[in-house]
């Protein structure tokens, strides 16, 4: 398993040499570089201020030679300064949002888990009650609602409307750290990110629920007199949870997405905030830099995965 | 699973105790602090700390740090911060500075030395500045003795006190160890920067928040707030909400946004002038627009009143040269009011079928809210009316600055811009929009207008150092471009900041890249 793993690292290696190359390629296609970005046409700036700029910058090198530099400093374990942020090391800005996005998409999907399966339950159980009806409105509205729609509406209402919660950020500005304080400005965009999710986990769970509720075994449970609520918790519910569990792993892409907006939104200081405005302001080194970050977090989650089943399965073998 | 499901549930209670329990014990911030989207709007530049690199920001940038001379708020005239008062030689080549006895955040005491050092960190484009070949003029700068500074020029510029108001005083004892080169990236700018206002720097929360707090010795008195925060802001929406919560004092406001602001006691709307002139910027490499009558035929074609009063509800005023200003705009020239049927005749006249009929003209913009994408769909029908098929792209700013600043563009992409130029406080800022020797790549004359007579006006308005003559030249320029029209220009718009009725003594403007100007942070006040 060892080879295995190490073998797995160094293909890994170079997919994040190759993923370097693709994204550095890819920005030098777009339109624009940093310095056109850095220009307000509004604001009248000479041109020879510019080119010096550029030069500053070594954006008028060649892209090879742009790159080779980039490597070697990366190889280093430097990615260099943001460009919008010239006295801010990309590395340090990078790790610095992870936490936050990590805590906001964990929080999301925690609520997606929680409330999907406990709506979907309730949903399949008292079919076609008032509850079932509500729940399933709800949920075709949640499919249906893209996060920029329930992003805004949650804020009007619950920020700006009911002044219950903050508006955006992570933390009171001004005021010492407090756990109450992130988990204030924290429930708003979560619960927000996590709607759309909820609602999917909630279809499927239903669906799931009501055909394992018409098996055999859940029939025989009930003749044998268990207590419903058994029935339904440990013969019913362990069994129905298998495809929503598959469909949870595949949601967490949608909760990425999501995050990136939830983010721009909320002003939350994660990963998609610093990436939409790093792409908007053509800071290279950044983008390169959450790119790799990223993509060395699913290689190594998916050798994880990979050696998890491994570890859970004795039928799967690795190497 | 059950351990899943219990972490779940323990996240979700926290999460209901979080919102039914922090209200009693996270309220607003203290009286004492001010809290504002000081960075939000055309004129913020959020994340920038380095006034050397700054193209805006000056409004949030002005509150630690301070320039020699300033705007008055009214940003009509250059006024002393630093300075208290200054002497120019009779051939304009010489500038001698009479500095306060003022004191930095440290303690230590500014002195020309310090002007003298900033100066010639400014002037050197390897620090990253982008003032450097604005004081290209400069030749010499010298510390005569602690309050005396005398800045020599190599030629007379009728810029230099304008520049100057961007020249933010840093201290030489804290940066002169750091290489030029190194500079823009040393930490100092945003971890422990230490200027002369009435605040200091006191932390700067990674885009979330900049906290300054007061500087109990400032010359000028201690200032009535104990902190200040420039909270960082997505967008100015964001920033709205955040104003409407409760969580900030004051922000920008876009004009279309003002009506959640309307006859609302809790807030206090301020007008400003954007100082910016929108028009239509005829690509003069495209053969379409040579015939002078087309570009009247767009000036006429294009109902600017109706557009003032339903998109930005009356806060413009339609421009027909660069300016609108009283003492620059000289009388009896054409007004161009709507007149369809006179465009019409006009390319008739000049033969627009032939020149291109019906085929698609490009307008290209940077311009990406919904007002202007509400003025872009108005032009667009009212052109169409008189024969003119435009096509309009709006596109983000470094998309833009690659088409329209490549030295060999496509003039396909952009027959026409619609765009805006700084036109004041100093009105030789549309210089390098409109002079033949600002044409890409040499600088920004986008359009690429190349009109020898309105170059030669923009050059005597330029070079005239006497400013008692200096309306009448730019009078002069105001006159061409209106007859020759090297644009079509729109209007200025207003600009708008919305702050809560509880601040006293709060000064701001909508100043194009926010200033700087006299904002005396230090009387800003919160009532109780």
């Amino acid at each position: 398993m060892l080879r295995y793993s190490l073998r797995r690292l160094l293909i890994g290696v170079g997919m994040l040499l190759a993923l370097s190359v693709l994204i550095f390629a890819m920005l030098r296609l777009t339109p624009g570089d940093p310095i056109d970005a850095y220009i307000d046409p509004n604001i009248p700036m000479s041109s020879s201020d510019l080119a010096e700029l550029r030069a500053t910058l070594g954006l008028d090198q060649p892209l090879p030679v742009q790159y080779l530099g980039w490597l070697r400093q990366a190889l280093t374990g430097n990615l260099g300064y943001s460009i919008k942020r010239p006295d801010q090391p990309v590395l340090g800005l990078v790790l610095s949002r992870v936490g936050p996005t990590v805590l906001l998409m964990g929080s999301a999907i925690a609520i997606a888990i929680v409330a999907g399966i406990a709506t979907g339950v309730i949903s399949a159980v008292r079919r076609n009650s008032v509850a079932d009806l509500s729940l399933s409105v709800f949920a075709v509205t949640g499919i249906s609602s893209p996060p920029f729609l329930s992003a805004l509406v949650g804020l009007y209402l619950f920020s700006v409307y009911f002044n219950w919660m903050p508006s955006g950020g992570m933390l009171t500005p001004g005021q010492e750290f407090s756990i109450a304080d992130l988990l204030h400005h924290l429930i708003l965009p979560a619960t927000l990110l996590a709607v759309a999710q909820t609602a999917l986990i909630m279809r499927y769970m239903r669906a799931s629920m009501l055909e394992v509720l018409s098996q055999d075994y859940v029939r025989t449970a009930r003749a044998k007199g268990v207590f419903e609520f058994w029935v339904i918790t440990k013969h019913a519910l362990r069994n129905a949870l298998l495809p929503v569990i598959t469909l949870i792993g595949s949601t967490i892409g949608l909760a990425i997405g999501g995050a990136i907006f939830i983010e721009s939104v909320f002003n939350w200081p994660g990963m998609g905030l610093l990436m939409v405005d790093a792409v908007e302001g053509r800071d290279y080194p950044v983008i390169m830099g959450s790119t790799l970050v990223i993509g060395a977090c699913v290689i190594v989650v998916n050798l994880l995965t990979d050696l998890a089943y491994a570890v859970v399965d004795p039928r799967i073998k690795v190497g | 699973m059950k351990r899943l499901q219990r972490l779940s549930s323990a996240i979700a209670l926290s999460a209901l105790m979080a919102t039914t329990v922090a209200p009693a014990f996270i309220g607003p911030a203290k009286a004492a602090t001010l809290s504002g989207g000081f960075d939000v709007g055309p004129g913020g530049f959020q994340g920038n700390f380095n006034p050397l690199a700054a193209t805006g920001g000056f409004t949030w940038l002005s509150v630690y740090f301070e320039p020699l001379v300033t705007y008055d708020a009214k940003l009509e005239k250059v006024v002393g911060q630093l300075a208290s008062s200054y002497e120019v030689s009779p051939d304009q080549l010489t500038y001698a500075f009479t500095l306060v006895d003022a004191k930095w955040h440290d303690g230590k005491p500014f002195t020309a030395k310090d002007a003298k050092f900033t100066i010639e960190l400014a002037k050197n484009a390897k620090t990253g500045s982008v003032l450097a070949a604005r004081l290209s003029a400069v030749s010499s700068v010298e510390a005569k003795d602690d309050n005396t500074l005398i800045i020599k020029l190599s030629a007379p510029s009728a810029s230099l006190m304008d520049t100057l108001t961007k020249v933010m005083m840093l201290p030489e004892h804290a940066l002169s160890q750091i290489p030029a080169d190194q500079l823009a990236k040393n930490t100092w700018w945003s971890t422990a920067p230490i200027g002369t206002g009435p605040f200091k720097f006191s932390k700067y929360v990674t885009d979330q928040y900049v906290e300054l707090v007061a500087n109990t010795d400032y010359r000028g008195g201690q200032p009535a707030l104990e902190k200040i925060i420039n909270r960082y802001f997505a967008n100015p929406a964001a920033a709205i909400a955040a104003l409407r919560a409760g969580e900030i004092q004051f922000t920008y406001v876009d004009s279309n946004d003002l009506k959640a602001f309307d006859n609302n006691k809790d807030f206090r709307v301020i007008e400003g002038n954007s100082f910016v002139v929108n028009y239509l910027g005829f690509n003069h490499d495209s053969p379409i627009w040579k015939d002078v009558r087309v570009r009247q035929a767009v000036m006429y074609a294009i109902n600017r009143d109706a557009i003032i009063q339903s998109l930005y509800g009356g806060a413009a005023e339609p421009a027909n040269c660069a300016y609108v200003a009283d003492q620059v705009v000289p009388k009896g020239i054409e007004t161009y009011a709507y007149d369809p049927e006179k465009a019409k005749q006009l390319l008739k006249d000049a033969g627009w079928d032939e020149i291109n009929g019906n085929k698609p003209v490009t307008l290209l913009t940077y311009y990406t809210t919904p007002l202007a994408a509400n003025v872009m769909a108005a032009v667009q029908a009212m052109l169409a009316q008189v024969g003119i098929n435009v096509t309009p792209r709006a596109v983000d700013t470094p998309t833009y600055n690659s088409i329209v600043l490549n030295p060999t563009p496509d003039v396909a992409q952009f027959q026409m811009v619609y765009a805006g130029l700084q036109n004041g406080p100093d009105p030789g800022s549309i210089n390098v929009g409109l002079n033949e020797k600002q044409i890409p790549p040499a600088g920004p004359n986008v359009a690429r207008v190349r009109m020898p007579v309105l170059t030669a006006a923009l050059d005597a308005a330029l070079g005239e150092t006497d400013a008692a003559k200096r309306s009448a030249r730019y009078q002069d320029v105001c006159k061409v471009m209106n007859k020759e029209l090297p644009w079509g220009p729109l209007w200025v718009a207003k600009r708008y900041g919305v702050a809560s009725a509880r601040l006293k003594d709060f000064i701001w403007t909508p100043a194009p890249g926010g200033g700087p100007y006299q904002a005396h942070p230090e009387k800003w006040a919160i009532a109780e």
